[in-house]
């Protein structure tokens, strides 16, 4: 029996030895851990840069690791958070959640680094860096890469439905929709819809239809600002209005599209709200013939200026778990250099936030080889990201219930839904 | 050696003493302490005293959660024990491919409730639906299976009694093949018909089966989340909104984890006293 306790004793000795020595070796060598996203094309790109980085800096080394796999790479990062387990730099953290990190006190302060304000200021322009600043005044992450929604058209139907230009207003838009809606089968009921959003009520569902019109129609406005509402107003509703305008009609199916054949490659549908990471699949699954194009969103009969969308842009932080973050920041001003940004684009084909990308003529051939993309690099002049705020996730969830009630079931007028919507959110920034 | 035998049946036990203290006891004790605080998990903790059962109280949204959980457990639960006994009573005959139906009828219970799910959004489609397709041929009007606030829940309850009810027909089995035979041998004498014995002895025979199965679906039926979670998300209109999703947004989707805690403190009270209600009402009867 005694003999057996020892051995007990031994097994539980090599196992906490070689976990401290583990963690050991990552300190001894004192190398950043940079944790990437985890999909094949970013690996890859995280190999590439950090292997050229630790080549020309053999006393400065980076270590890339994809994000441990889970349900979602936010579930990961907070989980780091909580278990204080954090990369040095993580590179694909959504916007929307820099803020609550930073009241959180977990992230660095970039601007409080040495070369930072240059760095950020030759890469953004000013509106750029105003809207990733925190309502603290600091700055704690780095826009990186950016996907624009856009309206997705088949060609062939718009043509087929005499239109020789995408629907660029509403009055256009419903017209269009109008024009294609049919019950090909039949038996009186519509399967044919010019356009199609995800009705799920989940938050952030309305990164693909509401948000992106909003911003489209006001101009890249706000939601909220600090602890102001700001989306009470004429556009949040005109949107509303739109939108529940298309459903009514049956423009747009009711039913979740989910787990079946694409609508849109069956033709089922001919257009949606979607990012260039429709490109790949689209060339890769589309039938003989298909022809397709992007264009930015519809906007008000009587809108002037630019036209918005919402970026979906993941920037980069550096965790104040971080033991070197002056190191690693010029490791982020490395990979983020216009020559890996052009990179970025050809091994990932996601468009990096640098301004004026689509006139620079070093990433001028791979957007005449890919023209699609083309089309989304022109649109980046006019994205936004997601405002500053601990609670937008909460912002945007009731939103959504008022988008559902509205737009979806018709059981309140625009007006009506964009106020009890304003209500709500500011109850939640009184508590 | 008289040491060890000391010590070697607490050393037999400890596996589970150490599980039961990490995994059930401190969590159980850190919710009930969360239920004090504020806390998103990455900022420190707030006490807060009693506010978030103030709030509980008020939560108009949680209210609408439990009324949903209550139409569910009233839609499901009688027709969980209607199918299920109906198919054992069948099981239960001498019929052909007995083997075979036994497992088929349990086959959905082995299945990932994520996959069940998926199938029967496919079916419940509005517009695509293989049901809906269905009542169209038949010259009837379609239903907004998941997309009416009237249908969502009645929707849910059919698919969740559809997806377990193999696991009540098993109990339902073993009930029945209890009934001692010299019963119905005496029943069949006295001319009793096939409904009589059904209800005169069949039922108060298998009256323990039916309080299990009244308690393992309630237990069953107010856990409820993957169901709404991945077809509806809580919609239309909230009204597939189960308490169980509702704690979990909460919790994860805006990590109000000391509003959640008390949730879930406030929802488990509420199972334990139903169970020791319909416990009571088993001893009663016994």
């Amino acid at each position: 029996m005694k003999k057996n306790y020892k051995i007990y004793l031994l097994a539980l000795a090599i196992m906490v030895s070689s976990i401290s020595c583990n963690k050991g070796n990552l300190n001894n060598n004192k190398a950043l851990i940079y944790w990437s996203s985890n999909n094949t094309e970013e690996i890859q790109f995280a190999k590439e840069i950090v292997d050229e980085w630790n080549k020309e800096n053999p006393n400065n080394k980076i270590v890339s690791q994809p994000v441990p796999e889970g349900q979602s790479s936010e579930e990961i990062i907070l989980a780091a958070v909580v278990g204080k387990t954090t990369p040095d730099i993580y590179s694909n953290m959504w916007q929307g959640d820099v803020e609550s990190y930073a009241e959180a006190g977990v992230l660095v302060a970039l601007d409080t680094l040495p070369s930072f304000k240059d760095f950020i200021y030759q890469r953004c322009d000013s509106a750029v860096v105003k809207e990733i600043t925190s309502l603290d005044g600091h700055i704690y992450q780095i826009p990186w890469k950016i996907n624009p929604i856009m309206l997705l058209y088949n060609r062939n139907i718009t043509k087929g439905i005499g239109l020789s230009n995408p629907p660029a207003s509403y009055s256009d838009f419903y017209e269009a929709s109008r024009r294609f809606q049919k019950d090909s089968n039949g038996d009186g009921y519509i399967d044919r819809w010019f356009g199609y959003s995800e009705v799920l009520v989940t938050w952030w569902q309305r990164f693909f239809d509401f948000y992106p019109l909003y911003l489209a129609a006001s101009g890249g406005g706000s939601l909220v600002q600090g602890n102001k509402v700001t989306f009470n107003n004429k556009y949040a509703i005109e949107v509303f209005r739109f939108l529940q305008g298309l459903y009514n009609r049956n423009y747009f199916a009711r039913e979740s599209f989910q787990g079946r054949q694409d609508a849109f490659l069956g033709e089922a549908i001919a257009s949606r709200f979607t990012g260039p990471w429709e490109i790949s699949h689209t060339e890769k699954f589309k039938p003989k013939g298909f022809d397709y194009d992007f264009s930015p969103l519809p906007v008000p009969d009587d809108h002037k200026g630019p036209i918005y969308t919402y970026g979906d842009p993941k920037n980069i932080v550096i965790f104040k778990t971080c033991i070197n973050p002056l190191m690693a920041l010029k490791f982020l001003e490395y990979s983020t250099s216009k020559s890996n940004d052009l990179k970025l684009l050809q091994v990932t084909n996601q468009l990096p936030r640098r301004k004026n990308i689509d006139v620079d003529p070093l990433f001028a051939s791979y957007f005449k080889k890919n023209p699609k993309m083309g089309s989304f690099a022109k649109q980046s002049r006019y994205v936004k990201g997601t405002d500053a705020s601990p609670v937008l996730k909460e912002v945007f969830d009731i939103i959504s219930q008022q988008y559902e009630a509205c737009v979806i079931f018709n059981k309140k007028t625009p007006e009506e839904a964009i106020n009890d919507a304003a209500n709500a959110v500011n109850l939640l920034f009184l508590k | 050696m008289k040491m060890n035998k000391k010590v070697l049946p607490y050393l037999l036990v400890s596996p589970y003493i150490i599980h039961f203290l990490v995994f059930v006891a401190f969590p159980v004790a850190f919710s009930i302490v969360l239920t004090f605080h504020d806390w998103n998990i990455i900022s420190p903790m707030k006490y807060i005293g009693l506010n978030n059962y103030v709030r509980l109280f008020k939560d108009q949204l949680f209210i609408t959660s439990m009324l949903n959980t209550l139409l569910f457990l009233a839609i499901h639960i009688p027709l969980q024990i209607i199918v299920s006994l109906f198919f054992a009573e069948f099981l239960n005959q001498n019929i052909r491919f007995r083997g075979f139906f036994r497992g088929a009828f349990f086959l959905p219970v082995i299945v990932s409730g994520v996959v069940v799910t998926i199938v029967w959004q496919q079916l419940y489609g509005y517009d695509t639906g293989l049901l809906n397709r269905g009542l169209v041929g038949l010259g009837l009007g379609k239903v907004g299976w998941l997309v009416s606030t009237k249908w969502a829940m009645p929707s849910i309850a059919l698919m969740a009694t559809w997806k377990n009810v193999g696991l009540y027909i098993v109990l339902f089995l073993v009930g029945l093949q209890t009934v001692p035979a010299h019963y119905y041998e005496a029943a069949d004498l006295e001319g009793a018909s096939h409904s009589q014995k059904f209800f005169q002895i069949t039922l108060p025979m298998i009256n323990p089966t039916i309080f299990m199965v009244v308690i393992l679906s309630t237990i069953g039926g107010f856990s409820l989340f993957i169901e709404p979670y991945v077809m509806t998300g809580g919609g239309p209109l909230n009204s597939t909104l189960s308490a169980v999703l509702y704690i979990y947004k909460q919790g994860f989707f805006y990590y109000h984890m000391g509003y959640s805690a008390t949730l879930g403190l406030f929802f488990a009270s509420l199972i334990l006293i139903v169970i020791m209600v319909q416990k009571k009402f088993v001893e009663k009867d016994k």
